[in-house]
């Protein structure tokens, strides 16, 4: 078979779109709440960190309990706590955002590499709801209708993100937190909180993304779970322009090119590994390179705010 | 305007006595600099009470402690009576201080309504907020679309979005910080033709920052002077004239006919052409001579589909001023910004010297030798993040910089000569932007712009928010560049200063030119009515 051929059994394979599915799912919770931080203006490269935090102690809070919902519950904890982290030494303590950020990310990864070897985990992943009829639409019925069940809370997290934006007052003072913070100041808003919310809120949909790595996803906990997948988010906003209906595409587009890099293989075996390793990354290059100079960043992205400067 | 202001009003009448607002002993120093040197101030409520000063004089300083933006190092604040720490807008906005901003205080990105919105408390209600606009300026003659993008507006547009949200909280006490700098004539008048009525019948203490004293003397009831950071004088304004305050402010007696025409004590409707002297001894451009600056049936549209500008022609000689009138949001702002390689034109063409001049290249303006003194220097002029010896050579790095390196000893040298010669207040070359009082930040634009020798100079709206003295100076400065032989293009939406300064005036109306006429010809009556938009 050559990779064109190849290629096209991939793309018509049904289970290509159950793991593009899976892959999107993951990339759309972090992404989400990462849309927002960045909305208020931080670039939260921790939501990597995030991501792993919340899959391991979503791991160790179903191992203790035997509980889904308590295991989800615990990686939104865990999200949070780094979350934590990130919002009160970035917007409070005024460290430099990238590089609280990056330390968190080092750090979580060795404690949870040391942690998965001193903790006995098990898990597994959580029941299937399958919408009966709806499942057996050729092509994309699984993908879009079958899954262990915390699938489902993203029918939750997506419409909940882009209500928070734009139709409260919380999210009117967000984007003004990220367009202008000095103006935000005049005005009378906490500029330095609202930025620590929204970063507190991408700890929670990333603990979210967490616990679906482990229920949904992969049934169980290593190290190397995340992966970079954290950062796949960050471009999804980029490439999405952020608009969160662009940052949802952003994060399709990906998913299907860490789809069919899992799938290619099976039909077609002529491309080197570390090839198809990078291709979802060099998909993400491309996106990005093609979008982001047609777009505009929230004008305070990733500028610090302190009052009286201007 | 609504059911709060019988309970203002009830407040008003009794009050009279014990003050809305007394400072006492205020002090603020900035390093070296005392921007408030122990002010006293009393607000009465049902009084509109003027501050006037030169720049730099501590107003804006005075009225950001107020508002809780810059804590004082010493003094007490007592409002209606009790004495109060106000830590930041909020704790202003609960005791009732609203203010409109010298500097904006809007998000360019959002909308007119979300703007108005920002900073408020309760449930998100984009209706009520968009009706309150409404009403608002029907109230107060400021009407505008509330689902309009603020970047999109002109700047007396954004003025009137600003003052809308500070009304908006329905403030006891409102504080305007030269509000009126970049509103039209017509808007000033109404606005407080509006709000003398309702302050006395909603015993609100209103305090207005200017340098008209036109504005002040027809606006206000009481009056208080600053120089250098102290009260220097205090009166009832029935009770004074423009040249007292003049006199008061600055020091010194003022008779220059350049001040003068800056405090607008002169009438450009009276003014008698032989009288405008100073224009006349500047030798004005040979109109035989081909153009320095030309401009062919310049057309643009704004992203949105808005014309900006439509067939717009017009020719500046070397050594001449060409004055641009007109009534606000005609068009000027893009001629400034085409001019500043901003805008693209979808047809026409810009030349300098009879060289054609891209206007899809950025930067190409500038290197073809024009220097533009823009509209709004928090926009475009400066950036307030960088010191002031970087914002000196903004828009030139090479002449400090060695291929591409930047030289810090030839930056603070040429630094330090363009602050002493153009009188720069400021702690020194290293002193950041944003340190600066409002008029001296202007004066960084003009001494970069003008240090560079430009063939072109454009002047857009120049001397707005500066005070008396430099007016004088920048209205001499526009002068000596078009005696140099600078072709000199000053767009104005102040007809006394139009008048003033050039040697021929243009009017623009729609985004083109509607007429032109010498300064020695020109018929006020008939430029009104051009202005207006009536063909003559
Ligand atoms: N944050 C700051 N840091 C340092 N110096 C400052 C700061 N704010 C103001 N100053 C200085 O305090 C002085 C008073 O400034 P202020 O803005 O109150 O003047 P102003 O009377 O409002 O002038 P203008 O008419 O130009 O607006 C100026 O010399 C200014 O440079
Ligand atoms: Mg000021």
């Amino acid at each position: 078979m050559d990779l064109v051929s190849g290629l096209f059994e991939a793309i018509t394979a049904s289970s290509t779109y159950v793991n593009a599915a899976l892959f999107a799912g993951l990339l759309i919770f972090a992404a989400s709440g990462e849309w927002i931080a960045e909305r208020s203006g931080t670039i939260n490269i921790s939501v990597e960190a995030m991501l792993l935090a919340g899959a391991f102690t979503s791991a160790a809070g179903y191992t203790a309990t035997d509980s889904f919902p308590v295991g989800i519950i615990c990686g939104v904890l865990g999200g949070m706590v780094v979350a934590g982290v990130q919002a009160e030494m970035s917007h409070r303590l005024t460290a430099d955002q990238f590089v609280v950020g990056l330390t968190l990310n080092i750090l979580i990864l060795g404690l949870a590499g040391f942690l998965a070897r001193v903790v006995d985990l098990t898990t597994k992943t959580a029941p299937r709801w399958t919408i009966p009829g709806l499942s057996r639409i050729p092509l994309f019925g699984d993908a879009l209708f079958g899954h262990p069940w915390p699938f489902f809370l993203l029918f939750l997290v997506v419409p909940l993100a882009w209500w928070l934006v734009f139709r409260t007052r919380w999210g009117l003072e967000v984007r003004a937190s990220g367009e202008d913070p000095q103006a935000g100041d005049v005005s009378g808003i906490d500029v330095n909180k609202r930025r620590r919310q929204a970063i507190y809120f991408a700890g929670f949909t990333a603990g979210l993304g967490g616990a679906f790595l482990i229920f949904v996803q992969v049934g169980r906990f290593d190290e190397g779970v995340v992966s970079g997948r954290g950062f796949i988010a960050i471009a999804a906003v980029i490439f999405g322009g952020w608009t969160l209906r662009g940052t949802i595409a952003g994060c399709f587009v990906f998913a299907l090119a860490l789809a069919l890099r899992l799938q290619l293989p099976n039909y077609y075996e002529g491309v080197p590994t570390e090839l198809l390793q990078a291709f979802p990354f060099l998909v993400t290059i491309f996106g990005m390179a093609l979008f982001a100079h047609r777009v505009r960043a929230p004008a305070a992205l990733a500028r610090p705010f302190v009052r009286g400067l201007k | 305007m609504n059911a709060d202001h019988s309970e203002l009003t009830g407040v008003g009448a009794d009050a009279a006595s014990t003050p809305a607002v007394e400072l006492r002993g205020v002090t603020k120093r900035f390093g070296a600099v005392t921007a408030c040197d122990s002010v006293d101030l009393v607000l009465q409520r049902g009084k509109i009470h003027g501050i006037l000063g030169e720049n730099g004089a501590g107003k804006s300083t005075l009225m950001k402690i107020l508002i809780g933006l810059v804590l004082p190092d010493e003094g007490s604040i007592h409002v209606d009576g009790q004495a109060h720490q106000i830590h930041d807008p909020l704790a202003a906005s609960k005791l009732g201080i609203g203010m409109v901003h010298q500097h904006f205080s809007l998000v360019d990105a959002l909308t007119v309504w979300e703007n108005v919105a920002l900073g408020e408390a309760g449930r998100l209600d984009p209706q009520a907020v968009q009706h309150r606009i409404g009403e608002i300026g029907e109230h107060y003659g400021l009407t505008i679309d509330p689902m309009a993008r603020v970047g999109d507006l002109t700047a007396g547009l954004r003025q009137r979005v600003e003052i809308i949200k500070c009304l908006r909280r329905d403030p006891s006490i409102v504080i305007f910080d030269e509000p009126t700098s970049v509103l039209t004539p017509e808007e000033s008048m109404t606005l407080f033709a509006s709000f003398r009525d309702v302050v006395a019948a909603e015993g609100r203490a209103v305090v207005l920052v200017s340098h008209k004293l036109d504005e002040v003397i027809a606006a206000t009831d009481e009056v208080t002077i600053m120089r250098q950071g102290k009260v220097v004088d205090e009166m009832i304004t029935a009770d004074a004239d423009a040249p007292t305050l003049a006199r008061a402010m600055v020091g010194r007696d003022v008779s220059l006919r350049g001040e003068r025409a800056a405090f607008g004590l002169v009438n450009a409707a009276a003014a008698d052409p032989a009288d405008v002297g100073t224009s006349d001894d500047s030798t004005p451009g040979d109109p035989s001579s081909p153009a320095v600056l030309s401009i062919r049936e310049a057309s643009a549209r704004s992203p949105q589909g808005i014309t900006l500008l439509d067939g717009l022609s017009l020719d500046v000689h070397a050594g001449e001023i060409l004055g641009i009138a007109g009534v606000e949001g005609n068009g000027q702002r893009p001629l400034g910004d085409l001019l500043s390689s901003l805008v693209t034109l979808s047809s026409g063409e810009v030349r300098v010297s009879g060289e054609i001049v891209s206007t899809k290249t950025p930067g190409a303006m500038a290197s073809a030798g024009i220097g533009v003194i823009p509209e709004d220097r928090h926009d475009s002029g400066v950036v307030l993040d960088m010191t002031v010896a970087e914002n000196l050579v903004l828009i030139d790095p090479a002449r400090a910089a060695n291929r591409g390196v930047l030289d810090r000893t030839r930056l603070v040298e040429s630094a330090e000569q363009l602050i002493a010669e153009f009188d720069i207040q400021c702690a020194g070359p290293d002193a950041p932007m944003w340190s600066l009082s409002g008029g001296n930040q202007q004066r960084v634009v003009l001494a970069r712009e003008l240090s560079y020798e430009p063939k072109v100079l454009v002047g857009a709206q120049p001397t707005r928010g500066l005070d008396v003295g430099a007016i004088e100076y920048m209205t001499s400065r526009l002068r000596d560049a078009a005696s140099d032989g600078v072709a000199v293009l000053l767009i104005s939406s102040e007809l006394e200063e139009v008048l003033d300064l050039a040697d021929r005036v243009a009017v623009m109306f729609r985004g083109r030119i509607v007429g032109e006429m010498a300064r020695d010809a020109v018929d006020v009556e008939q430029l009104s009515l051009l202005m207006g938009g009536a063909a003559v």
